[in-house]
């Protein structure tokens, strides 16, 4: 009742939601299906009565494309992905209210919406042009997930082994969801961000067993172990939810249980304060930074060099643009990385 | 007359419907502005210098991306078109965005605006359509030189694209329709006759040919025959007539500036006045009437048109204020 209590008033911004791909694969993005309809849909974890039960306040919805369709259509699916959740606002205005600023989160708890936002999951979405994430910021993106589980043509110097278990130091970003993949493609992990409270770093904690206990089973308890965890090495102001609705825990089966989590954390100690700043109040904080950030680098000329077209694979793209002589200097990967992390106030959600 | 001529542009500048410049920045500059001075680059047809001396008042900048594109990468290399056009309008103080009628209205600079040449460009997505328009995009030329799944070209054995596609299909109705509701301008150059006949049938605002001449005048595959031109009257829609030499001459060896106007002045017979524009199409084709080389060169068109006695009301009209009609229209 506590968690309800708290959560009425501090609802919870979940950083991660796939609704977006469920809504294709079952679908095809054709929201006015009756089979379709949001308010009635039962074999999904979220529908819209499950979100108000769940207190759900702010919801980052994932435009998630598969690593299949790098150098193919990529970037036309994450476009298709981003107006189903367009689409998604217009044709449930009472519910969802689509924002892009940590002001638009705040007025939609003021009016009972869930604010709705877009992440995008990997960096294959923008078939590595800094044109495209442009573009997709312009069009509402506000994080990027800079790989998922397939490595992009620069993407590949950040990736570790994780086989030998040592902590990961980001050095280009000081947010934290920490996703590696080797280059088998499968095996995934989170890593603690080191303790470096003053940074600002959030680690919007998954609810995955997979990632919760290494198996494919989990309870409540032990994705509360994690948050416990997060908050002794990094403090209680790095925590936040980012359920990412997969192989749930028993207790967490859907988008309604958050509150059964937060009683979970007030059992354990967490005050309120710390409790409303993992629902809602680090997420906040740390967006506005980085829009703070933004205001901080206006002005400053837009990065246009393009990727070095041998460092691209597939054949479905041309070349045209690009200079006829072998002129262009080759530039390592990592430098078009950088120029992504540090240029552009993306949140980076690596 | 060149002085009445520029008296005119100064207070009713030009409107024009197609320029291919952003084409040219990608292909001989890699879309890095860096590298370039717009105000007096000299190896286009288009500069700013140039634009200010034609009394250029607003720019469709065509963000088209080559056939060859299609079913590769075409929609990336769209985005990468946009988005070369919005930083090289937030760069220079003489241009400015704008989305809108009114935008254009009381923009003091060059107002710039963002005009798709293809309809592969969507790759069959009502999404990346309705993105297009997030983005700024105003109008869309539903074909290139190449069919698309659902749309045909006039360009007959240039590209090997869907090759059994008539006019529109019923994917290409539903493209209509969304772009009026979306209040996107749809442009039918570069469309057979049958595309054309379709979209006039089912679109239910005014429609634009953003670079194409008379059939009549010179019976080129680019050009729209009288039968059209009245259904486009009918329409309330526009055609900016366009200068490339080769759909304007028919083979002649001189294309001048009379040629061109000759275009203008069938049309307005045909078809009134109120249905004309330009559209010159620089940095989009190679000749160009002489007298008209680049984009500085308009004030010498309108010279003629008044040499053969249209008045200043239909002049404004071709200008700026049919085009103006039409862009609230379908607003």
């Amino acid at each position: 009742e506590e968690a309800k209590r708290i959560m009425t008033t501090t609802p919870v911004i979940d950083g991660h939601n796939d609704l977006p791909w469920q809504l294709l694969r079952k679908f095809n993005n054709q929201l006015r299906l009756p089979a379709a309809n949001l308010t009635q849909l039962n074999d999904t974890h979220t529908n819209i009565p499950k979100l108000r039960q769940g207190h759900v306040g702010g919801q980052f919805w994932s435009v998630y494309v598969p690593c299949e369709t790098q150098n193919k259509d990529a970037v036309k699916r994450t476009l298709e992905q981003m107006d189903v959740v367009q689409r998604m606002c217009d044709m449930y205005p009472e519910t969802f209210t689509c924002v892009t600023d940590s002001q638009g989160v705040r007025n939609a708890f003021q009016t009972g919406k869930v604010a709705s936002l877009i992440g995008v999951e990997g960096g294959h979405s923008i078939d590595s042009s800094l044109a495209v994430l442009r573009t997709l910021y312009r069009l509402g993106a506000r994080y990027m997930t800079l790989t998922h589980s397939c490595n992009t043509p620069w993407a590949d110097n950040w990736l570790v082994d994780t086989k030998d278990g040592k902590p990961v130091h980001h050095g280009l970003s000081p947010f934290g969801k920490v996703r590696n993949s080797t280059s088998s493609g499968g095996i995934e992990g989170m890593w603690a961000v080191p303790p470096q409270a003053s940074t600002g770093s959030l680690v919007m904690v998954n609810f995955y067993n997979e990632y919760v206990t290494c198996s494919d089973k989990a309870k409540l308890s032990d994705v509360a172990d994690h948050m416990d965890y997060v908050k002794k090495v990094a403090g209680a102001r790095a925590v936040g939810f980012a359920a990412g609705w997969h192989r749930v825990p028993t207790g967490l089966e859907d988008v309604s249980k958050y509150p059964a989590l937060v009683a979970e954390l007030l059992a354990r100690n967490w005050t309120e304060e710390e409790v409303k700043g993992a629902l809602a109040e680090n997420l906040l904080r740390v967006f506005s930074r980085v829009e703070e950030v933004k205001r901080n680098l206006q002005g400053t000329a837009a990065h246009e060099t393009p990727i070095a077209f041998e460092e691209l694979e597939g054949s479905c793209r041309t070349s045209y643009g690009y200079p006829n002589t072998a002129g262009t200097a080759r530039r390592p990967p990592a430098a078009l990385a950088l120029a992504l992390a540090l240029a552009l106030p993306l949140l980076s959600v690596l | 007359m060149r002085e009445r001529a520029i008296e005119l542009m100064q207070d009713a500048r030009l409107i024009d419907g197609h320029n291919d410049f952003v084409l040219q920045l990608r292909i001989l500059y890699q879309n890095r502005l860096s590298r370039v001075n717009l105000r007096e680059l000299n190896t286009t047809h288009t500069n700013l210098v140039k634009l200010q001396a034609g009394y250029v008042g607003a720019q469709f900048w065509s963000v088209y991306v080559l056939c060859s594109a299609q079913n590769k990468d075409a929609v990336r290399l769209t985005l990468e078109q946009i988005d070369v056009v919005k930083r090289m309008c937030n760069s220079y103080e003489e241009l400015e965005l704008v989305m809108t009628s009114q935008g254009i209205s009381e923009s003091r600079r060059i107002a710039c605006l963002i005009g798709i040449e293809g309809g592969h460009s969507i790759d069959s997505s009502l999404a990346a359509l309705r993105m297009y328009y997030d983005l700024g995009a105003r109008y869309m030329t539903l074909t290139h030189s190449c069919n698309t799944p659902w749309s045909e070209s006039s360009s007959k054995g240039i590209h090997n694209f869907y090759p059994d596609v008539i006019g529109l299909t019923p994917f290409g109705q539903e493209v209509v329709k969304e772009m009026n509701r979306l209040g996107m301008l749809i442009d039918l150059s570069h469309t057979s006759y049958s595309t054309v006949k379709a979209a006039l049938n089912i679109s239910k605002a005014p429609v634009i040919f953003s670079h194409s001449s008379a059939f009549s005048v010179c019976n080129h595959s680019r050009n729209v025959p009288d039968d059209i031109l009245l259904q486009l009257k009918k329409n309330r829609g526009i055609i900016m007539v366009t200068f490339n030499a080769d759909v304007l001459a028919c083979g002649r060896k001189v294309v001048n500036i009379s040629t061109l106007a000759d275009h203008f002045d069938h049309i307005k017979e045909v078809a009134g006045s109120e249905s004309i524009g330009i559209g010159g199409d620089y940095d989009g084709v190679e000749r160009f009437p002489e007298g008209l080389e680049d984009v500085s060169k308009y004030p010498s068109l309108i010279e003629e048109l008044l040499s053969r006695g249209w008045n200043e009301t239909e002049l404004k009209g071709v200008l700026r204020e049919n085009f103006l009609r039409v862009f609230r229209e379908v607003e």
